[in-house]
């Protein structure tokens, strides 16, 4: 069936805005901090065959391939077959699944009996079990990390709400009020979703909404199509590296190459490093999603709809036992470092076809801390990511203390942390000075975070990167700083923490944790004087710092 | 005599109501000086200040000042530790795949944030002490060279015990005695410290710009020997006499559409419609809001510029959809209405100041649901060739005739409308066809039937008067303010009766506050209770009136509170929940004693004829006649097209309008 442009144009986005509202009241009726403050979560909708037709603007990285972590749930309960009330679950990382945490939950939308497609979210849980409440960073396989929801179909009636699938997740996890909450939470946004749909069918016919998904889609293709034409043939290259497995010291290497050939974009990874004994391998649907985020943000104007469509012209690939596309049962956890090595190696490579449409290399780091107390038998979890800065770009500086772009956690607040946890304060939340990369364009800063311990018994959990390999300026700018982290204890004794650990804390120590800060971009000499002005003004360089710049 | 002049960014109106007769004025703005435009009115409508006993404002002033970022300069005090607040934000990014996104622009600079030592938990208990001396030595070094207009203060946790907050600005009152010093706890009282700080350095910087404009206005208006009442409308739908927005000035904000919802309210309920939607569309934008019982939802949260408001305002969604909005094609083909507007220079090609883009007010034209004799009561003549000049390029892209095209872009502009009253309606488990949609401002009059056909709304109510309903609006406001109060409880055992008692307390110092003010009769009360399920952290606001507050027990709270989430998440059980009460809100209200109603003042000259018109794919015969010539009980089937002063009606085929007693236009759907 043909659709009218017009229908087109009004319909398109009534999904782009039913998608949105799912978003919002998934965020908004959460239980836990990570979901209901930092909103690390994403919703979609998908049409019959898993397609993403349409999605709330959240976490890039959850959203990229929702259609690959759908395909294996339709391989073992075909759509058709589906009824009322199912739905799908998925955080297999071998299966389609990104890491274990991010549960993938997709429900079928029935219009008059027809299945006109899927409403989704994704919801990252505080804890789903494994070795370690939160988080388990000594983990050597994937087992070790959680309880794996392979791709099922369950119902919710028969299944939820006090049904046996709930009880063995209940079972399995630490902190079952809030994520059942949390889960819950992603149900009632996916029937928000199919509600929404459910009204434009009444409103246009199931077969014009049918048919406008379908064409949605290729418009998205078709913008993306025109964006990627308007760069340059030719195979371009980019390299970064994580700074160790976490056991040795080497770096690990990430290369892309990217060919452009037309209207078609490859991205190849071969020549990265291979696979590790800890958690930071990148199961292959993480890594396709930061190919996509790459190639979108650079190519084409944030305006175009991210949809499957989108992703059509841009073919990801990787050799199987690498680190971005590791085999079972390797760990996982810490996917976001590789991914964001391979987000940077891709947008190394465009810059050398399209530099002024790039940004010098950011902090791109998930700066991961999770602490965790067991008391009278509960456990009290906190998990928080924290961002750095944007590498800065070819008419302006780096963002300053800001997640990195294939996330968009917000930070959460310190008076919900003063509410919800009495075994730690942050005393000190603050940008860093100086640490942005030097430039015509300066590098964001990155940010300071001070916690001082309450209580004894306390495990600290960390992951991170740019410890040692810091951020690329670009055409002449200079690096960020690296990130650090140290604890002062009680005793005033000073430890350095690893990028990749575990430690544990009592009553009167204090962490300082600070993240790092992107690279500039051209050479610092050629700065204006008004920003460098304002730079002193605001103290966010430093005098001597400004002075060794000239 | 009661007047009310609004001041908007280009034209200041007034409206006097006096034994029933109205009078209404429109001078232009002076946007450098707003209150010369406020007193030009009152000559314009040859009015004697001792004629009025009863005197509202309304202004942009302070929008203004944040927009154009002309506020005082701030010195702001944080918890030590926390000097970056308003630099980090939430650290996330509005648009995700925006490699040179860039954090909205605080209103205060960071090297005029000072930290002080000091540290309250979330219980309000204290963990390190407010140490005067110190304090006074950093507010001494702070403000010593006096270059600073105003200070803000926003310490953690204050919002459950700001005794450290009160104490700073006792300090620097009593130290720098012209500061104009506002701490957050005065502004609001809700968690999470970034929201709160930006709202209070918000507040603090418009602040004396608010007091020198009220001032003046006050000085020239003594000077012209007023001496009765002079109160300023609010962003929260209420108006409250100048003394109590000098201590508050971030309420002002957003006054003006909160104005034209008032008027809206008013006016509508006269004829008896008291759930209505507003529909105010006008050169750039459209404001659109759901009323309840003649009472509109409150929201805490607004943004202005990027930065969060906490403050209670009127609940307005608001897209770029107006009149002067660009018609275009995106790199895919798809046809797209706004965000973009020609704004008022050049305007719309068929302004003819040599605008070339086709906009809304274009596509009328040629579609022929304006005519250029009878735009803004014919002061302004259109150019339908150039509007015709501006489409035609888009109509050969899509094959369609000029008249197709305008058609398919005007439904592209009603759909997104639509979505703009989904948001507050649909969104927040409220179905639209329960209401009436009200339209306003220059052009909501004619998009509104169409909008309320996509929504299934079968009544639209055309207010006479429309471009002055927010003037009306200032008049028909109550006094009003809201006070909140942060105290957590769950919902079990004798919890109803700590309720009633925290009620009683604030009803109290309410009723206080307003005495002050003189304030003292016929006192409305609204009590509302924001709630969540434990663990969440985004709260339900329930409201109860006196008769269920008095009968209130655990079981009405869990069932009004399950009721209101089920409404707009579609689950919750408190079965299997613990449900709490986060945070108090009473309203203490004054009415402003009756309100006539704004009957229709007609100065355009009555007519009635025939024209064409193309809608929906077809071309039609249309009645077009001015606002005038339709004399009350005389029904006329659509299509029309209805003129009057600032606007154009247009009653598509399958609805039939008449005027009622109030002169409110009542359009419905054809049984």
């Amino acid at each position: 069936m043909n659709v009218d442009p017009i229908d087109q144009a009004v319909i398109s986005q009534g999904l782009i805005a039913s998608a949105r509202e799912m978003g919002v009241k998934l965020i908004r009726s959460a239980y836990s901090t990570i979901l209901r403050e930092a909103s690390d979560g994403s919703a979609a909708l998908l049409d019959r065959k898993g397609n993403v037709v349409a999605q709330a603007e959240l976490i890039p990285m959850q959203l990229g391939p929702l259609g690959a972590t759908f395909k294996p749930c339709a391989e073992i309960v075909p759509p058709d077959d589906l009824e009322e009330g199912d739905f799908y679950i998925n955080n297999s990382p071998f299966e389609g699944g990104q890491h274990l945490p991010d549960v993938f939950i997709f429900s079928p939308i029935f219009y008059e009996g027809t299945l006109v497609g899927f409403s989704a979210s994704v919801a990252h849980h505080l804890d789903l079990g494994g070795g370690a409440p939160g988080m388990n960073p000594d983990a050597t396989d994937v087992h070790q990390e959680g309880i794996i929801i392979p791709p099922s179909r369950y119902n919710m009636q028969r299944d939820w709400n006090g049904g046996s699938f709930e009880r063995l997740i209940t079972a399995n996890i630490r902190v079952p009020e809030l994520t059942i909450g949390d889960f819950n939470a992603q149900f009632a946004a996916n029937a928000i979703g199919g509600e929404r749909v459910k009204q434009l069918c009444a409103r246009y016919g199931v077969e014009t909404i049918l048919s406008v998904m379908e064409s949605h889609l290729a418009y998205s293709e078709r913008r993306m199509r025109a964006a990627i034409s308007e760069i340059p043939d030719g195979v371009y290259e980019g390299e970064d590296a994580v700074d160790d497995d976490g056991i040795h010291t080497e770096p690990l290497l990430i290369k892309a190459t990217v060919t452009v050939a037309g209207d078609d974009i490859s991205v190849d990874f071969t020549g990265s490093a291979s696979q590790v004994l800890l958690n930071l391998n990148c199961p292959f649907a993480s890594t396709v999603s930061a190919a996509l985020a790459a190639v979108k943000a650079v190519a084409s104007s944030p305006d175009i709809p991210f949809n499957q469509g989108l992703a059509a012209p841009i073919t990801v690939t990787a050799p199987y036992g690498s680190l971005l596309n590791p085999k079972p049962p390797v760990p996982v956890r810490a996917r976001m470092i590789p991914a964001f090595r391979a987000f940077d190696a891709v947008v190394k490579a465009l810059a050398k076809a399209v530099p002024d449409k790039v940004i010098a290399t950011g902090f791109d780091t998930t700066h991961s801390i999770c602490m965790s107390q067991l008391v009278d038998g509960n456990y009290s979890i906190y998990l928080e990511i924290y961002g750095g800065g944007y590498g800065a770009g070819p008419g302006s500086d780096g963002t300053d203390g800001v997640d990195g772009p294939l996330s968009n956690c917000s930070n959460i607040p310190v008076e919900s942390l003063d509410q919800q946890y009495n075994f730690f304060r942050v005393t000190e939340y603050a940008l860093r000075p100086d640490s942005g990369g030097r430039g015509k364009f300066r590098g964001g800063n990155g940010l300071l975070r001070k916690f001082e311990i309450l209580s004894d018994d306390v495990t600290m959990a960390h992951y991170s990167d740019r410890y040692r390999v810091a951020p690329e300026g670009a055409f002449g700018g200079e690096p960020g700083d690296h990130a650090r982290t140290r604890v002062v204890r009680m005793n005033g004794n000073e430890e350095a923490v690893a990028s990749k650990t575990s430690i544990k804390l009592n009553r009167g120590d204090v962490v300082i944790s600070e993240t790092g800060g992107g690279g500039g971009y051209g050479d610092p000499s050629e700065r204006s004087t008004d920003r460098l002005h304002d730079d002193l003004e605001s103290g966010l360089v430093t005098p001597p710092a400004a002075q060794a710049a000239e | 005599m009661r007047v009310g002049i609004e001041v908007g960014g280009t034209f200041t109106d007034l409206v006097a109501i006096d034994q029933g007769k109205v009078t209404v004025a429109k001078v232009p703005s002076t946007p450098a000086r707003p209150d010369e435009g406020a007193l030009s009115s009152l000559d314009a409508a040859q009015i004697q200040l001792d004629q009025i006993e009863d005197l509202v404002h309304g202004s942009t002033v302070a929008t203004n000042a944040i927009l154009e970022r002309k506020g005082a300069k701030v010195a702001f005090f944080v918890t030590s530790g926390f000097r970056d607040l308003l630099l980090l934000q939430r650290h996330d990014r509005k648009r995700i795949y925006d490699l040179f996104y860039q954090k909205p622009q605080p209103v205060v600079a960071r090297s005029d944030t000072f930290e002080i030592n000091e540290r309250i938990t979330a219980d309000g208990s204290v963990v390190t002490s407010l140490d005067m001396n110190s304090a006074q030595h950093v507010v001494e070094a702070a403000l010593a060279g006096g270059n600073y207009g105003a200070v803000a203060i926003c310490f953690l946790n204050s919002y459950a015990n700001p005794a450290h907050e009160e104490q700073l600005a006792n300090l620097i009152r009593e130290r720098f005695p012209d500061v104009f010093v506002t701490h957050s706890a005065e502004v609001t009282r809700e968690f999470r410290e970034y929201e709160r700080a930006t709202t209070t350095t918000l507040s603090a910087y418009v602040q004396p710009v608010i007091d020198s404009y009220i001032s003046r206005l006050q000085d020239e208006l003594d000077a012209r020997g007023y001496r009765r009442n002079f109160s300023i409308m609010q962003s929260n739908g209420g108006r409250l006499p100048t003394e109590g927005i000098r201590r508050n000035a971030i309420t002002s904000l957003y006054s003006g559409p909160a104005a034209g919802v008032m008027g809206a309210v008013r006016q509508a309920g006269i004829s008896g419609f008291t759930d209505i939607i507003t529909l105010d569309m006008g050169g750039t934008s459209t404001d659109v809001c759901l009323i309840r019982d003649g009472r509109p939802d409150l929201s805490t949260e607004t943004e202005i510029n990027g930065l969060p408001v906490r403050t209670p305002v009127i609940d307005i969604a608001t897209i770029g959809a107006g009149g002067g909005s660009i018609i275009w094609v995106d790199d895919g083909g798809m046809l797209r209405v706004g965000p973009e507007s020609t704004g008022a220079d050049p305007g719309p090609a068929c302004y003819g100041r040599g605008g070339i883009l086709p906009a809304v007010t274009d596509a009328h034209l040629v579609r022929g649901t304006l005519k250029s004799e009878a735009f803004v009561g014919g002061r302004m003549s259109l150019d339908h060739a150039k509007s015709e000049a501006a489409l035609s390029s888009l109509a050969e892209r899509f094959d369609m005739n000029l008249e197709q095209m305008a058609d398919a872009a005007l439904r592209v502009a009603d759909a997104n409308i639509v979505r703009a009253i989904q948001l507050v309606s649909t969104e927040r488990g409220r179905d639209p066809r329960d209401y009436v949609l009200v339209p306003f401002g220059g052009a909501g009059p004619l998009h509104a039937v169409r909008v309320a056909e996509e929504l299934e709304i079968g009544t639209v109510v055309v207010p006479p008067n429309a471009g002055v309903l927010s003037a009306f609006g200032l008049l028909a406001a109550d006094f009003l303010r809201y006070d909140s109060f942060t105290h957590h409880l769950i919902v079990e055992g004798t919890v109803s009766d700590d309720v009633r008692e925290i009620f009683g307390t604030m009803r109290e110092r309410a009723a206080q506050a307003f005495a002050q003010l003189g304030l003292t009769e016929d006192l409305d009360y609204t009590h509302t209770l924001e709630m969540r399920f434990v663990g969440q952290a985004f709260e339900i606001p329930v409201t109860l009136d006196d008769a269920a507050l008095r009968e209130l027990n655990t079981d009405i709270l869990l069932e009004r509170f399950v009721e209101a989430h089920h409404q707009i998440f579609a689950f919750g059980d408190a079965g299997r929940q613990r449900v709490e009460i986060v945070s108090f809100r009473l309203g203490v209200s004054a009415p402003p004693g009756p309100i006539p109603t704004l009957s229709e003042v007609h100065g355009m000259e009555a007519f009635e004829t025939d024209g064409e018109i193309f809608d929906r794919g077809d071309k039609t015969q249309c009645l077009v006649m001015s606002r005038s010539a339709c004399e009350r009980g005389r029904k006329l089937t659509g299509p029309a097209l209805i003129a009057d002063e600032t606007s154009t009606i247009y009653v598509p085929q399958g609805w039939h309008c008449s005027h009622d007693e109030h002169d409110n236009l009542i359009i419905r759907k054809d049984a």
